[in-house]
């Protein structure tokens, strides 16, 4: 247990170093520099001086070395758009977002899974056809429009949903709504069709064969031996899906207004906001390692043939 | 089980179904309109969106479109834009310049206090000024407008003067260019950029609302400054919604999320013309659209080539087309609305293909090899054409391509990321021909962009130096007298058709949206629209 915890530890580190290194030189070698500096009418004495001020004139090399130092001891520094700390301004966006995530998480696995063991267990039915359709459809149809289409349909037309913004109180639901929805659009196919396969495969296993002969119950069968199998590759799909859905909802966020990660990122990343990338990168960076992780951990617990440790 | 699905499936037909039919359907977001008495009323939320988060500091590097549509709410500059566009008293009820033009003495207004009840004086401008504006080191946005002023001076608390290093006759107007005043009692002693708890936080200005509450990337809502010093703004609210997306300005607008802003989307023109609660309000700017030939290549220097260049693009096509006829061909650098000073008795270059190809035979291009492109000295006549990506830029800039094509120019268009872009054409000087456009203040003094002192490092992008032009320029920026001025400002604009520094495109319309309900909008650019937001209100 504890040479794989000091193993993982290890790579963390390794990882988050060649990701932080990575990301510097590209962003930093990106045509064209901070928002200040690429006005039209701005004059090349005006350009040198703000070159100077934030520190752009010094080599990448010398430049990435003072931001490791900085960074390894906490300051990630001030964003160079809005002159407030980096961190702020992460932590900022960053429950936004992870509260998008968990309602689109519980949406699309609580609904995913169901789905897909019918799917599986109605198989070449035309429930099964049907909902394979859906999950086409879902995966096909570009967010963007969907999400304009829905506004359309239910703020404009019904006036049902806020088209924008956060809410806050009892009204909360409301917002979420559509975002969440649009976010499913991907998750929950996905999900469906992980749970759909892995349950056709458990349940050709013999042990069903075994439980059916022993008389039980086929929802015992089906929702108490065989999906409890069949979700361990769904729980890795979900570790893939968090940190995707974490690190940048951007098209969802830009169309309803929602203040998150993933237009926090673009925003920095094309007003070459050097220090909020990197910062954001860092984040990104952390909770894959952990959700990964955790991942692991949980897989060892389920899966006996599975040893991690 | 069954049922589940079955249910399911309903549901999703039934949405799908309306998503069908939602293409078709007529509005429900109709606001009835009742005769009511005329009159501004008290109370009432407008909401207009911006695109990004703004800083609310108007000299800031980083202030850009969206924090100037909030700072000059916000804050107040000496002088504002005046309805009828001449530079209309503000925070400076009076001013006049000294004989020799040098010297120009702002009278300020008496009772003006900032919105943390400190009161407004003479001081504040000189700090704005002299540590902020002028202190070159800071790289203030816009202080390249002021290079003609060398430092303030404070005579009494409400009387301050801006010592010149040249007559300027356009101060007046600049000072109303996203030029508001700081307060010298919150930025002393500070670094200005740094000073987040202002910049991004809780503003101090004198303007007509107050910042109340800020969500990054969400919302901006000010409240009324109730010792505004034109009075208490009739609206109980201003909201300014961050919404990235373009497209969801129409779509809230439609469903009265939002009250006014400007649209830049054309396509979605129609879809709002049938809109019940929202009218359309087209006007004039002080901006135009050009194309940079640069002057330092051999290929641009003779005048004849810039002239066929222009007589083979068909503007007005390029008008109806991409600008759906919200635009005016322009033949100068004076926009139109500059009423005072603009002139249509300039050289024209309509639309004129042969007169196009002619010129250029007359230059030493013809077509000696029946291959459609025209060459010279056995070299071809090939252009590299560079626009970045934004707006409708790359659709006006292939339709210009494909009118040069037919004259035998063989034009390769190069679309760039905005920043690269800016890092390429107008960092680098590294070009051979770009499209982009010029806005400035409602002044004529256009120095900056066509002086030769400001060709490489300054914004006269083509690099274009000459003599003549240069002393229009400086007696125009140095007469004070506006029937004088206008009379240099005449000629500069028939010299420029003659020579065409820049290929002057169109004078673009802006087209605003607007939801009935609010009124007492002044007839102007969205912009300016703005300075006079304590005299909006909204009908119920």
């Amino acid at each position: 247990m504890l040479n794989f915890l000091i193993n993982r530890l290890w790579q963390s580190i390794i990882l988050m170093f060649i990701v932080t290194v990575i990301t510097f030189f590209l962003i930093n070698l990106a045509p064209g520099g901070p928002a200040s500096l690429m006005r039209m009418d701005a004059t090349a004495e005006e350009r040198a001086a703000l070159t100077e001020r934030m520190g752009l004139d010094k080599p990448v090399m010398v430049r990435y070395g003072v931001w490791l130092s900085d960074a390894i001891q906490g300051d990630f520094g001030d964003s160079l758009t809005s002159g407030q700390p980096v961190v702020k301004r992460v932590t900022e966006r960053l429950p936004n977002t992870i509260e998008l995530t968990l309602y689109t998480l519980i949406f699309s696995i609580g609904v995913g899974v169901v789905l897909g063991v019918i799917s599986a267990v109605k198989r070449n039915s035309a429930s099964d056809y049907s909902i394979n359709l859906f999950s086409a459809i879902g995966l096909s149809v570009p967010s963007f429009w969907l999400a304009i289409m829905l506004i359309y349909l239910f703020s404009v037309i019904l006036q049902w949903l806020p088209s924008s913004g956060v809410g806050d109180g009892t009204e909360k639901w409301k917002y979420l709504l559509m975002p969440v929805l649009i976010l499913s659009t991907t998750a929950l196919p996905t999900i469906i069709r992980f749970t759909r396969s892995s349950m056709l495969e458990v349940v050709s296993q013999n042990y069903i064969r075994t439980a059916r002969a022993k008389g039980a119950k086929e929802w015992v069968v089906i929702y108490w031996h065989a999906l409890r199998n069949a979700l361990i590759p769904v729980i890795s799909v979900i570790g893939v899906l968090i940190p995707r859905l974490l690190g940048g909802a951007v098209i969802t966020e830009s169309v309803f207004g929602w203040p998150g990660m993933g237009r926090l990122i673009v925003e920095a990343a094309q007003g070459r906001d050097y220090n909020l990338v990197m910062g954001v990168t860092v984040i990104v960076t952390l909770i894959v390692i952990v959700t990964n992780f955790l991942v692991d951990i949980v897989y060892s617990k389920i899966d006996p043939r599975v040893k991690n440790f | 089980m069954h049922c589940k699905i079955f249910k399911m499936l309903g549901i999703f037909t039934v949405v799908s179904m309306l998503l069908f039919a939602s293409g078709c359907s007529s509005d429900k977001a109709s606001s009835d309109k009742t005769k009511t008495e005329s009159g501004p009323k008290d109370g009432g939320t407008v909401t207009t969106p911006i695109v990004g988060d703004p800083i609310f500091n108007p000299w800031h590097p980083n202030a850009y479109a969206e924090s100037n549509l909030v700072n000059r709410v916000i804050f107040s500059g000496l002088t504002k834009p005046g309805k009828d566009s001449a530079p209309a008293p503000n925070l400076a009820t009076k001013w006049e310049a000294s004989d020799d033009g040098l010297v120009w003495t702002f009278h300020l207004r008496e009772g003006v206090k900032w919105h943390d009840g400190e009161p407004f004086t003479a001081d504040d401008v000189a700090y704005t000024f002299n540590e902020i504006v002028l202190n070159k080191a800071l790289g203030s946005n816009g202080a390249s407008n002021f290079k003609a002023l060398d430092h303030l001076e404070v005579k009494d608390k409400l009387t301050v003067e801006f010592h010149l290093k040249n007559p300027w006759a356009a101060l007046p107007a600049y000072l109303s260019f996203n030029a508001e005043i700081l307060p010298k009692h919150k930025f002393e002693g500070k670094d200005p950029w740094e000073l987040t708890s202002f910049n991004k936080e809780q503003p101090v200005g004198t303007g007509p609302f107050k910042v109340d509450k800020y969500i990054a990337g969400q919302s901006l809502e000010l409240i009324p400054n109730e010792d505004y010093y034109e009075g208490r703004p009739h609206l109980d609210k201003l909201v300014y919604k961050i919404l990235a997306d373009k497209n969801t300005h129409v779509a809230q607008a439609l469903s009265n999320d939002l009250d006014i802003f400007v649209l830049e989307d054309k396509a979605s023109l129609d879809r709002v013309k049938q809109a019940k609660n929202l009218t359309i309000l087209p006007s004039e700017t002080t901006k135009y659209y050009w194309i940079s030939l640069n002057q330092e290549n051999p290929l641009f220097q003779d005048v004849k080539v810039r002239q066929a260049f222009l007589l083979a693009i068909d503007r007005k096509a390029i008008i109806d087309t991409v600008l759906k006829g919200y635009g005016t061909i322009a033949d100068a650098a004076i926009a139109p609305n500059l009423k005072t000073y603009y002139t249509n008795d300039v050289t024209h270059y309509d639309y004129d293909p042969k007169k196009a190809k002619k010129l250029l035979e007359e230059a030493g291009w013809k077509d000696t090899d029946g291959d459609g492109i025209l060459d010279k000295d056995g070299k071809p006549f090939k252009v590299n054409f560079e626009v970045g990506i934004q707006g409708d830029l790359v659709q006006s800039a292939q339709m210009v391509q494909q009118y040069l094509k037919e004259v035998g120019v063989d034009i390769k268009l190069n679309t760039l990321e905005w920043n690269a872009m800016i890092q390429k054409n107008v960092i680098n000087r590294d070009y051979e021909m770009i499209l982009n456009w010029w806005t400035y203040p409602t002044d004529p003094d256009v120095f900056a962009q066509y002086h030769s002192s400001n060709a490489g490092k300054g914004n006269n992008i083509p690099g274009y130096k000459d003599p003549k032009l240069d002393e229009l320029l400086v007696k125009g920026q140095q007469t004070s007298d506006p029937a004088e001025r206008a009379k240099v400002y005449k000629e500069m604009q028939q010299y420029m058709s003659d020579t065409l520094p820049y290929l002057y495109l169109w004078y673009p319309q802006e087209i605003q949206i607007r939801n009935k309900r609010l009124k007492g909008v002044p007839k102007m650019y969205f912009g300016g629209t703005l300075y006079y937001v304590s005299e909006w209100y909204v009908e119920k």
